[in-house]
C-alpha cells in the first residue's frame, strides 16, 4: 500500500453539456465518487462547446466533458485561442447517430427492404438526395465533433458531396427537434438524447448510427489543460480515478433506473431524462460508459480524427501527417490511464 | 471612419438597450439583435457584420463557430475574436464577464478593441444588476420561493449564488416557464431526492 497522495487542489470546477454522456459527471457528484477520492466538485452546465474550450482554456473550470477532438483542435490552435490539452480518460463510446425528419424518412422506407443492408440504405439515400427539388438541409452542433466527421464521412462513402448535393447548416441541439418536425431542416448528426428523443416523440427515423459508420469510436473525454496537469497531477490522478469509477456504475445495467432519475434533476438534463427513463435505445446504437477499451485514450484514435479534420479541410496541406502520431500521445495520455488505472 | 457594423446577439433586453447605444455614441452602427433566433446562419449573411457580440451562455456561439468551417462557399468568414488577438488580459476580462466576440477575417484587431472594451463593461455592469432587476420584477411571495430555491441548489450543487441563481435563469429559458414556476419545481424535485436518499 502506498501513502495517500496529497492532492495539490481539492475544490475543482467541471464544466459538462447536458447530454446523456455527461452521466459519469453526474454520478460520480451525486454518487459520492469524487468525495471518496478528495475532490469537492462543483458541476457547470454550458450551452456551447465554444464556451467549455474557452473557460478550460481560460483556467475559469479545471476541466471539462468535453468532445473527444476537442482536446486536439485545441493543442493545435484550430479554433479559439491555442491552448494545449490532454486528456486522460474517455468518458464514452459511441452514441451518436443521423435521425432524418418523418417525411424524409417514410419516403425512402419504401425503397428499403431491409434497413440492417447498410450498403443499400446507402445507395437508396443518395438516390433520394440527387431526385429533391430542394437540396437536402442537414444539421451538426459544432465543427470539431465526431457528429460533424461521421456525417461527412458516409455521405463521402455513398458518393454524395456535401458541398453541392446537400446543404449543411449549424444549429444548437435545442433546436433540432423543432426545427426536424417544422420542416426547417431534413435530418441531423448528432449524440443522444436527441436521436432518441426524436424517435419518442414520432417525429423522426433512424438513418443510420456513428457505430455503425466507424465502429467503437471514443466520444466524449476529460479533458484538461496541460498546464493544469503539470500543476496538479495528484488532483489529476484522483478525478479520473473517480469519474472512472463512476463509469462502471453507470454502465451497469442495475442502476439504470436511478441513472435516470439522477439526470432528471433540475442542475443536469432535467426534462429532457424523463422522456428516456423507460425508453431502450436502438442496439445499434451501442453508447457505452464502461468495458474493454471504452474509457483508454487511445492515440490511434486520435491519429484517425487528425485524418478527419484533414480530410474536411480543417487542416491545411502543408500539415505534415508524418507529425500526427506524435501529436496524438501528447494529447491522448494512454500512459497515464495505464499508470493511474488499475 | 471606423464605422463598423456590429451584430448584437443578447436576449436581455435592457442590456441590449444599453450597450446598443454606447456603440452607437462611438459611431457604430448596430445591425440587429437576435433573441432565440432559429436562422442565424442567413441573417449572419444577409447583415454582414464586422463583429458579433454574443451573450457567452448563448447556444448559438457554436452555430457561429460552424459557419465558418462547414461551408467553403460562406463568403465572408467571421473568426472566433482570440484567433486574431495576442491580448490574454482582454480574452480573459471578456470571458470572466460573459462576452465572446467574432470579427470578420481581415479586420484590424485595434479597431475591435474599443468595442469589446465597452461590451465588457456593460456586461459586468449588468451583472451585478441582474438580480436586483429580478428583484424588482418580482412579487414579494415569488421572491421567497426563488430565494429558497437558490438555497437548496446552493447545498445540492455546493455551488454559490451566483451560479444557483443562473442555473434558475437558464432551466426557465428551456424550459419556457416563468422564473417563480421553476422555482417551485426545483424544490420540489430536491425535496423528494433528499427525502429518499437521505
Amino acid at each position: 500500500m502506498s501513502a495517500p497522495l496529497t492532492l495539490e487542489k481539492n475544490n475543482l470546477k467541471l464544466g459538462f453539456v447536458a447530454l446523456l454522456d455527461c452521466a459519469p459527471l453526474v454520478v460520480a457528484r451525486e454518487k459520492g465518487f469524487f468525495k471518496k477520492h478528495g475532490l469537492n466538485v462543483v458541476l457547470c452546465k454550458e450551452s456551447s462547446w465554444a464556451s467549455i474550450r474557452d473557460k478550460v482554456s481560460f483556467g475559469l473550470y479545471d476541466g471539462a466533458h468535453m468532445l473527444a477532438p476537442m482536446p486536439l483542435a485545441s493543442t493545435l490552435g484550430l479554433n479559439g485561442n491555442k491552448t494545449p490539452m490532454l486528456t486522460a480518460l474517455a468518458l464514452s463510446q459511441n452514441g451518436t447517430a443521423i435521425t432524418l425528419s418523418l417525411e424524409f424518412y417514410t419516403l425512402l422506407s419504401k425503397s428499403i427492404a431491409d434497413w440492417k443492408d447498410t450498403s443499400s440504405v446507402g445507395a437508396e439515400f443518395k438516390k433520394q438526395v440527387k431526385n429533391s427539388k430542394v437540396k437536402p438541409v442537414i444539421a451538426t452542433v459544432y465543427p470539431y465533433s465526431n457528429h460533424h466527421y461521421l456525417l461527412r464521412y458516409w455521405l463521402e462513402q455513398q458518393g454524395i458531396n456535401a458541398e453541392t448535393d446537400v446543404q449543411l447548416i449549424a444549429a444548437p441541439p435545442t433546436h433540432m427537434i423543432p426545427s426536424l418536425s417544422n420542416g426547417a431542416i431534413d435530418g441531423y448528426c448528432v449524440g443522444e438524447p436527441w436521436n432518441s428523443l426524436a424517435l419518442i416523440q414520432q417525429i423522426g427515423g433512424l438513418l443510420t448510427t456513428g457505430h455503425e459508420i466507424w465502429g467503437a469510436h471514443m466520444e466524449k473525454v476529460l479533458g484538461v489543460t496541460q498546464e493544469w496537469a503539470n500543476a496538479h497531477p495528484n488532483s489529476h490522478k484522483a478525478l479520473v480515478n473517480a469519474l472512472y469509477e463512476a463509469c462502471q456504475w453507470a454502465e451497469d445495467s442495475a442502476n439504470k433506473e436511478e441513472l435516470f432519475q439522477l439526470l432528471a434533476l433540475p442542475p443536469y438534463l432535467d426534462q429532457a431524462a424523463t422522456q428516456l427513463a423507460n425508453y431502450t435505445p436502438p442496439l445499434a446504437m451501442e453508447q457505452h460508459f464502461a468495458g474493454k477499451h471504452v474509457n483508454v485514450p487511445d492515440p490511434k484514435q486520435g491519429e484517425f480524427l487528425l485524418g478527419q479534420m484533414l480530410d474536411c479541410g480543417q487542416l491545411s496541406d502543408t500539415d505534415n501527417p508524418a507529425d500526427f502520431a506524435t501529436i496524438s500521445r501528447t494529447v491522448y495520455r494512454q500512459d497515464l490511464f495505464q499508470k493511474w488505472v488499475s | 471612419m471606423n464605422r463598423l457594423n456590429v451584430l448584437l446577439i443578447d436576449d436581455e433586453p435592457e442590456r441590449v438597450q444599453a450597450l446598443k447605444e454606447a456603440l452607437h455614441s462611438l459611431g457604430h452602427h448596430v445591425v440587429c439583435q437576435l433573441p432565440n433566433t432559429t436562422h442565424l446562419n442567413k441573417r449572419v449573411e444577409d447583415t454582414h457584420p464586422d463583429i458579433v457580440i454574443i451573450d457567452m451562455d448563448s447556444p448559438n456561439r457554436d452555430t457561429l463557430e460552424s459557419m465558418s468551417t462547414m461551408s467553403k462557399n460562406n463568403p465572408r468568414p467571421i473568426v472566433f475574436f482570440a484567433e486574431q488577438q495576442n491580448d490574454r488580459k482582454t480574452m480573459s476580462d471578456a470571458i470572466n464577464a460573459g462576452v465572446s466576440a467574432y470579427i470578420s477575417d481581415g479586420l484590424q484587431p485595434d479597431r475591435v478593441k474599443a468595442i469589446m472594451d465597452t461590451a465588457i463593461a456593460h456586461f459586468d455592469a449588468h451583472s451585478s444588476l441582474r438580480a436586483e432587476l429580478e428583484k424588482a420584477k418580482t412579487q414579494l411571495a415569488d421572491r421567497k420561493v426563488i430565494e429558497r430555491a437558490k438555497g437548496m441548489l446552493m447545498k445540492h450543487q455546493g455551488c454559490d449564488e451566483k451560479q444557483a441563481f443562473e442555473t434558475l435563469r437558464k432551466l426557465a429559458m428551456d424550459r419556457g416557464q416563468k422564473l417563480p414556476d421553476v422555482a417551485q419545481s426545483v424544490i420540489d424535485v430536491l425535496e423528494l431526492t433528499n427525502g429518499l436518499s437521505k
